[in-house]
C-alpha cells in the first residue's frame, strides 16, 4: 500500500498514468450509468471514506515515521500519504480552473456576440486572457529578456497595481460606514460611538497627550491608550473568542452532517 | 501536521456523538428554535427585489470546498428556492473554481425543486475570478450595473467584504449577511442591514428548513456549547483555589 505513495520513474510511471486515466474513466461511466436515485449514495460514501482518511490521520496516535519525500517527521502510518493526497486535491482543483475559464468564456462570447454596452468589456476579456496566457506560455517555453520583461509589464504593471487599486478603495469605504455606524440613533449605537472615539484617541499621539497630564498612579488607568488596551484586549478578545466558540461548534456540527450523511433540507436532499 | 493531543482525541469525539445521538433523537421530536432577525429578514429582501423587479445577488465568499462555503451554499439554495416561486432573477458569483460546479449543480437543484427548471439561467452562476480584488471588482460591477435590490453576502470573506457591502449600499440593495469570520464582521454591521453573527451561521439552514435532523444538530451544539462553558468556569475555579491541580488540568488541556 505504502509503495503506491513512492513516486515512479520511467515504465512505471507511464503504466500508473494509464492506470489513473483508465481508473478515472471507469469510475465516471460507473457514476453516469448508477441510477440518480443512488447516485447521492456513492457520493455519501465517497465523503465518508475521504472524511475517515483525515479524521483518523487526526485523532491516530503519533510517533516518529519515514515519509517518501521529507524524510523522518511525527506522524502515524497515515501521515506519509498525506502530501500525495494533497497533490490528488491540486490535480482536482486545477481541472476546475479550465470550468471556470469555460463558463466565463460562455458568458463573454453571447455578449460579444449580442452587442450592446458591455460587449466592450467582454472584448477586453478575450484579449487579456489571450495576452496573458500568450506571454505566460512564452516567458516559461521561450525565457529571455523580452518575454520577461513583457510578462512583469502585465502581471506586476497592470495586474498587481489593479489589485492594490481596489484594496485602497477600503480606506474610502472605511470612512463612510463608520460614519453611519457611529450616528447616534440608539443606546448601542451610542455605546459603540464612545467605545470608538476611546479606542482612536489611545490609538494616535494627540489622543495619548490628552491624558498624559494624569500623574496619579491610582488614576493612570484612565489613559487614553490604557483603556485601548483593555477594551481590545479583554472586553473585545472575551466577545470575539465566545463568537469563536460557536463557530468552532457549529462548524463541527455541519462538518458531522456533511460527513455522515445526516445533511438535509438544502443541496443534498429532501427528508421525504 | 496538526495532530490531536490527549485532551482532543477525549473531548472531540465525545462532543461529536453528543450533537449525532441529539440528531437522531431529534427525528422524533418536535423542536422549537428561536426567532433569528438576520434569517427572517432573507424573506423581506426576496419580496422587496420581486417588487421591484430588480435581480438578487448572493455572494458565497471566497471559499472553497470548505464547511463554511457549504453553509452559505445551503443559505443561498433555500433563498434561490423561495425567488423562484416569484421568477426573480439570482445572480451567484463564484471565486472559486473548485466550488464552482458544486454551486451550478446547487442552483439548478433549487429551481427543479421549485418546479421552475426553466428559470435556471446558466449565466447567473458566474465564476469570476480567483484573485480577491479582481472578483471584488467584478461584483462591485454586477451590483451597478444589473441595479441589484437584494444582497446576501454569505460565506468567507476578507478585506473585499466592505467592498461589496458599501457598494450594496450605493445601489440601494437590502443586504443581509454573514460569515465565520470574526474580523469582517464589525464591517458588515456598519454597512448591512442585517447581519447574522457567530454559531447562528451555521444556525442558518436548520432555522430556514425546519428540518428535525438540523434542528437536533442545533440542540447539540447547544448542549456542547454548554459543557464547554461549564469546562471554562470549572477551570478558572480550579486554578484560582487550587494552583496545583488547575496547573494540571491546565497541562492535560494543552496536551503537555
Amino acid at each position: 500500500m505504502a509503495s503506491l505513495f513512492v513516486p515512479a520513474k520511467g515504465g512505471a510511471w507511464d503504466i500508473r498514468v494509464v492506470g489513473v486515466f483508465a481508473l478515472c474513466v471507469l469510475l465516471f461511466a460507473l457514476l453516469q450509468l448508477t441510477p440518480k436515485q443512488y447516485r447521492k449514495y456513492v457520493i455519501q460514501f465517497v465523503t465518508l471514506i475521504a472524511g475517515l482518511y483525515y479524521a483518523l490521520e487526526f485523532f491516530w496516535p503519533i510517533s516518529h515515521v519515514t515519509g517518501p519525500t521529507k524524510g523522518e517527521a511525527e506522524g502515524n502510518f497515515l501521515t506519509p500519504s498525506m502530501e500525495q493526497i494533497s497533490d490528488w486535491l491540486t490535480i482536482i482543483a486545477a481541472f476546475t480552473v479550465g470550468l471556470g475559464v469555460i463558463n466565463l468564456s460562455m458568458v463573454h462570447s453571447k455578449r460579444l456576440t449580442k452587442g450592446g454596452n458591455t460587449a466592450f468589456n467582454s472584448l477586453v476579456f478575450f484579449l487579456a486572457t489571450l495576452a496573458m496566457v500568450v506571454v505566460g506560455v512564452l516567458k516559461k517555453s521561450h525565457p529571455n529578456s523580452l518575454t520577461s520583461n513583457l510578462y512583469q509589464i502585465l502581471f506586476d504593471g497592470a495586474l498587481t497595481t489593479l489589485d492594490a487599486t481596489m484594496f485602497s478603495i477600503i480606506a474610502f469605504y472605511i470612512v463612510s460606514a463608520s460614519y453611519r455606524a457611529f450616528r447616534v440613533r440608539s443606546t448601542e449605537a451610542t455605546i459603540l460611538l464612545i467605545t470608538a472615539v476611546v479606542v482612536m484617541l489611545g490609538q494616535i499621539a494627540v489622543g495619548q497627550a490628552l491624558t498624559r497630564g494624569i500623574h496619579s498612579s491610582t488614576l493612570q488607568v484612565l489613559h487614553f491608550e490604557v483603556v485601548r488596551d483593555w477594551i481590545l484586549t479583554l472586553a473585545n478578545a472575551a466577545a470575539v473568542r465566545a463568537i469563536g466558540f460557536g463557530l468552532g461548534i457549529g462548524g463541527l456540527a455541519v462538518a458531522l452532517r456533511i460527513w455522515l450523511g445526516l445533511e438535509r433540507g438544502s443541496y443534498f436532499d429532501g427528508q421525504g | 501536521m496538526h495532530h490531536a493531543n490527549l485532551a482532543v482525541q477525549l473531548l472531540l469525539p465525545a462532543f461529536s456523538l453528543i450533537i449525532i445521538i441529539t440528531i437522531l433523537a431529534a427525528r422524533r421530536k418536535n423542536l422549537f428554535i428561536r426567532r433569528i432577525q438576520g434569517l427572517s429578514a432573507i424573506d423581506e429582501a426576496i419580496g422587496r427585489a420581486t417588487e421591484m423587479g430588480r435581480p438578487m445577488l448572493c455572494s458565497i465568499g471566497l471559499g472553497s470546498i470548505d464547511v463554511p462555503t457549504l453553509q452559505a451554499l445551503s443559505i443561498t439554495s433555500y433563498i434561490i428556492r423561495n425567488s423562484a416561486r416569484f421568477n426573480t432573477r439570482a445572480i451567484v458569483p463564484v471565486a472559486d473554481p473548485q466550488i464552482f460546479p458544486v454551486a451550478e449543480e446547487a442552483v439548478r437543484e433549487a429551481y427543479v425543486a421549485e418546479g421552475r427548471p426553466d428559470q435556471y439561467n446558466p449565466e447567473d452562476v458566474r465564476f469570476l475570478s480567483d484573485r480577491q480584488f479582481a472578483f471584488a471588482s467584478a461584483v462591485s460591477g454586477i451590483l451597478y450595473r444589473e441595479k441589484v435590490a437584494a444582497s446576501f453576502l454569505f460565506g468567507t470573506f476578507y478585506a473585499e467584504a466592505l467592498i461589496f457591502s458599501e457598494t450594496g449600499q450605493q445601489v440601494g440593495a437590502i443586504q443581509v449577511a454573514g460569515t465565520q469570520m470574526t474580523t469582517q464582521i464589525p464591517f458588515f454591521i456598519a454597512s448591512c442591514d442585517y447581519v447574522i453573527i457567530g454559531d447562528e451561521f451555521y444556525a442558518a439552514s436548520a432555522y430556514l428548513s425546519r428540518e428535525p435532523t438540523l434542528l437536533g444538530s442545533i440542540v447539540g451544539q447547544d448542549i456542547v456549547k454548554g459543557l464547554l462553558l461549564a469546562l471554562i468556569v470549572g477551570g478558572t475555579l480550579l486554578v484560582s483555589l487550587n494552583p496545583v491541580v488547575g496547573a494540571t488540568f491546565s497541562a492535560f488541556l494543552k496536551g503537555k
